[in-house]
């Protein structure tokens, strides 16, 4: 087990440290750069160049580039070109709006998906079964950009129940309008999600009603139901925890969007407007800050596997 | 199995518990849903709080050395105030300075200045405030506003309450330049972060910028003149145009500047949102890459011109907007109807595309994507029409500035320049437009050298006509704003507000 965790978090470094790489080399191809977003349509060539200068954006790349790592190793993802704030404080503050509305989605996404999950496999063969799994499949491949647009012009239009963009300017410290925002956007990404989420748990219980041990409970006088739930459940429970990982990163990236949509100050917002101005810096923040957070959801996703498995567990003895 | 049988039981227990937590957590959800209900009112005493829908939101706020007009819009006049300041109508008048005179050969500016000033962190203004400010902006040529102090030879105090101002030579946009960056008066003695704070002598003071979502201005309770009748204004940047229309229908935003002509549709549903249409200089310009070919060819300059036909392309927009035949706007001195130039005639652009030996021509527009493709797809379809086959490439803001602005690769580009008395761009070759006539550059030299008004304003139209006739791009139209006001808010300018917004008169009726 030791020996398992050990590669694991070598890989984790190394995909971490591929990442960096990745990151850093492909955002010097775009082009443009942040001296000519600063100086805009009236800066003569002459101040461009100074405020490239000044940015230290004239040096060697490959300088720039360990410069950045070195940075990374302690911790710094160092400053904002176009405020001169430092990046990591930006992340942190943009990740309180984010943080919980991905938390809030997923929880939306397993209080659908689970459920609904196991109930359209045990009535797989009924007509309200058959509903369940159609309207997965079709929600499922509902654009976030759509479903976000109908909750808008439902609750927050028509009903006026809840506020269709923005989030209080007081943050956290107004918890009841904070929480009240992100209903709307936890919902559009959950729903979708809990749609992926539902068609995963469905097939892994469909899969385990097939299995010797829940036909032999059965058999003792369980209920295919209750057998289902009893010896089936953590066997779904298994290939719904191996599905988290890939589940985070497809919150994450709904996050960028439904951000947008909504107007609220997350990482996916930031990031998008960081692009635009083209710092850098920031977007390397932004972007390496949600790989670590995918390849670390992925890295505790293998363990948990791993310790919650027994047959996983065995064959590592063995 | 009876283990297996005991921990169904346990199981059973397990769910039971959470469900009771699931249904918990739906009543506690549903309580903040029902209570935490509407904002507002927060805690500057008594005086409401008025929340502004804006679009473009300033990269930094360092009034000096980032320019852009999203940190004018926001801090200038509210914030930052200069010796003299501009009205909506750019009309210019006294701020700081208590009035201003002009020597006869216009070398000499004098600027008695009004008393009692303080800035917003309490320290009282000087003239040795004054000068530093401007001196600043002379002497370091990475400042916004520098190249207009160009003529400046010096600036000094004259006891403790004039300033006076000489040139080496007459600049008659020098009041104009004053009431932009290159005038604004900020404190010699300060030390804040310009990026992220700001200290004036305005009306409101900076309380603070959430970046990606909204600027704060509380009311300075010590300003020097009439003090302001809103307690807070939040600035809200909501860019996309449904989400400015539902935050206003919803009540979020009691106003709404710059909004989509094409969406009023969905203000119907509440009677209280009125909406105003205000004069701008945004003049919606399709440069031509004048310095490579084919546009070297008059002839094809003059065929792409009256290929275009301007009215249809204001009824796509909704109608916000007016013609602009020449390149002056309404609003800016020097302005004449030039519509007639080059007119919409697309029999007579496909003869002098025949002439020029062009009728196969394959054009690119490049675009930022931040103009949507409304209009690109409009020309499209007129250049077709004279067998010209256009490529739209929409590519990000910061694209366009590296290839079209600085490396003038392009041939044809489409943006908003915004900006008012920026008639020198036509005057300076080795801008993007590539454009080059030495006529042009002397008549603008000598409407800047005159003294008499009525002098700069005929020089600058002779040389707007020559510059219409030269055919260097289109100009398609200039824009009209709408700013979306909610009854009994009284007090919000609606001319220019791309540009300023002036909200010192500001109020709300409760």
């Amino acid at each position: 087990m030791i020996r398992f965790i050990i590669t694991r978090l070598l890989l984790l470094v190394l995909g971490l440290f591929v990442a960096s790489a990745l990151i850093f080399f492909t955002l010097r191809v775009l082009p443009g750069d942040v001296a000519q977003v600063i100086g805009g349509t009236q800066a003569t060539p002459a101040q461009i160049e100074a405020i490239r200068r000044s940015l230290g954006l004239d040096r060697n790349v490959f300088l720039q580039y360990a410069d950045w790592v070195g940075g990374l190793l302690r911790f710094n993802l160092g400053d904002s070109l176009v405020t001169g704030t430092p990046v990591a404080t930006e992340i942190a503050e943009k990740l309180s709006v984010t943080l919980p509305l991905a938390l809030l989605s997923l929880v939306v996404g397993l209080l659908i998906g689970i459920p609904l999950g196991v109930v359209s496999a045990i009535r797989h063969a009924k007509a309200s079964g058959a509903v369940i799994a159609i309207s997965a499949q079709a929600l499922a491949a509902v654009p976030a950009v759509w479903a976000g647009v109908l909750l808008i012009s439902l609750f927050g239009l028509a009903l006026r129940w809840l506020p269709t963009q923005g989030f209080p300017l007081d943050g956290w410290d107004e918890p009841g309008r904070a929480i009240r925002s992100l209903i709307l956007p936890a919902l559009t990404i959950g729903v979708i999600e809990g749609a992926v989420l539902l068609r995963f748990t469905r097939s892994a219980a469909l899969e385990a009603i097939g299995q010797d041990y829940v036909r032999t409970a059965a058999a003792i006088g369980l209920t295919k139901t209750r057998a289902l739930l009893t010896h089936g459940l953590p066997n779904v429970m298994l290939s719904v925890i191996s599905s988290l990982g890939l589940q985070i990163a497809g919150l994450i990236v709904g996050a960028v969007i439904v951000e947008q949509l909504f107007q609220l100050p997350g990482l996916g917002r930031m990031l998008v407007s960081d692009v635009g101005n083209r710092d850098l810096p920031k977007v390397q923040g932004d972007i390496f800050t949600l790989t670590a957070i995918v390849l670390l959801v992925g890295f505790a996703v293998d363990i948990a596997h791993r310790l919650i498995d027994p047959r996983q567990r065995t064959e590592v003895s063995s | 199995m009876a283990l297996r049988l005991g921990k169904q039981s346990h199981l059973g227990k397990k769910t039971t518990g959470r469900r009771v937590l699931v249904a918990a957590s739906i009543a506690v959800t549903a309580a903040l849903v029902m209570t935490g209900c509407t904002g507002g009112g927060d805690n500057a005493g008594t005086l409401p709080t008025v929340n502004v829908g804006l679009i473009l939101e300033p990269t930094n706020l360092d009034i000096r050395t980032t320019p852009g007009i999203a940190i004018d819009q926001v801090l200038i006049d509210n914030v930052y105030q200069g010796l003299v300041g501009r009205t909506p109508t750019n009309d210019i008048v006294d701020v700081i300075a208590k009035s201003h005179s002009v020597s006869d050969d216009g070398l000499t500016y004098t600027f008695p200045l009004n008393s009692g000033i303080s800035f917003g962190d309490g320290t009282k203004l000087t003239a040795d405030d004054v000068v530093w400010s401007i001196d600043q902006v002379r002497t370091n040529e990475a400042y916004a506003g520098n190249a207009d102090l160009a003529d400046v030879a010096s600036v000094k105090k004259d006891g403790d309450d004039t300033i006076v101002i000489t040139l080496s030579k007459p600049n008659s946009n020098l009041l104009w330049a004053l009431s932009g960056r290159a005038g604004l008066v900020l404190e010699k003695a300060a030390t804040n972060t310009l990026k992220t704070t700001a200290n004036g002598t305005g009306p409101y003071k900076l309380s603070s910028w959430k970046q990606g979502d909204s600027l704060t201005l509380v009311r300075n309770p010590d300003y020097w003149g009439d003090k302001a009748k809103v307690g807070k204004i939040v600035f809200r940047y909501i860019t996309d145009p449904s989400a400015q229309a539902n935050a206003l229908v919803n009540g979020d935003t009691v106003v709404q500047t710059q909004f989509d002509a094409t969406l009023t549709k969905q203000l119907e549903s509440d009677p209280d949102l009125v909406v105003h249409r205000g004069k701008t200089t945004d003049k919606y310009t399709l440069a031509f890459n004048n310095a490579v070919a084919p546009f070297t060819d008059l002839r094809v300059r003059q065929a792409i011109r009256q290929a275009i036909d301007v009215k249809a392309i204001l009824k796509t927009i909704g109608g916000a907007g007016v013609a602009q035949g020449g390149p002056i706007p309404q609003i800016d001195p020097g302005y004449q109807n030039l519509d007639s130039v080059d007119a919409y005639d697309p029999e007579n652009a496909k003869k002098l595309l025949a002439a020029a030996g062009q009728t196969n021509l394959n054009l690119t527009l490049t675009i930022p994507n931040v103009y949507g493709t409304t209009v690109a797809d409009v020309l499209v379809s007129q250049l077709a029409a004279v067998g010209i086959t256009l490529k739209v490439d929409s590519v990000e803001f910061a694209t366009w500035l590296n290839d079209v602005y600085t490396n003038h690769d392009f041939q044809l580009s489409y943006v908003d320049h915004a900006e008012s008395h920026d008639f020198g761009n036509w005057a300076n070759p080795e801008y993007y437009f590539g454009y080059n006539n030495p006529t042009v550059q002397a008549l603008y030299a000598e409407s800047l050298a005159a003294t008499d008004p009525a002098v700069v304003t005929a020089k600058l139209e002779e040389a707007a006509k020559i510059v219409a006739n030269d055919a260097p791009a289109e100009w398609l139209y200039t824009a009209t704003t709408l700013t979306v006001i909610k009854k009994g808010v009284t007090g919000f300018p609606t001319d220019s507000t791309t540009a300023r917004l002036n909200l010192a008169k500001l109020s709300v009726k409760s």
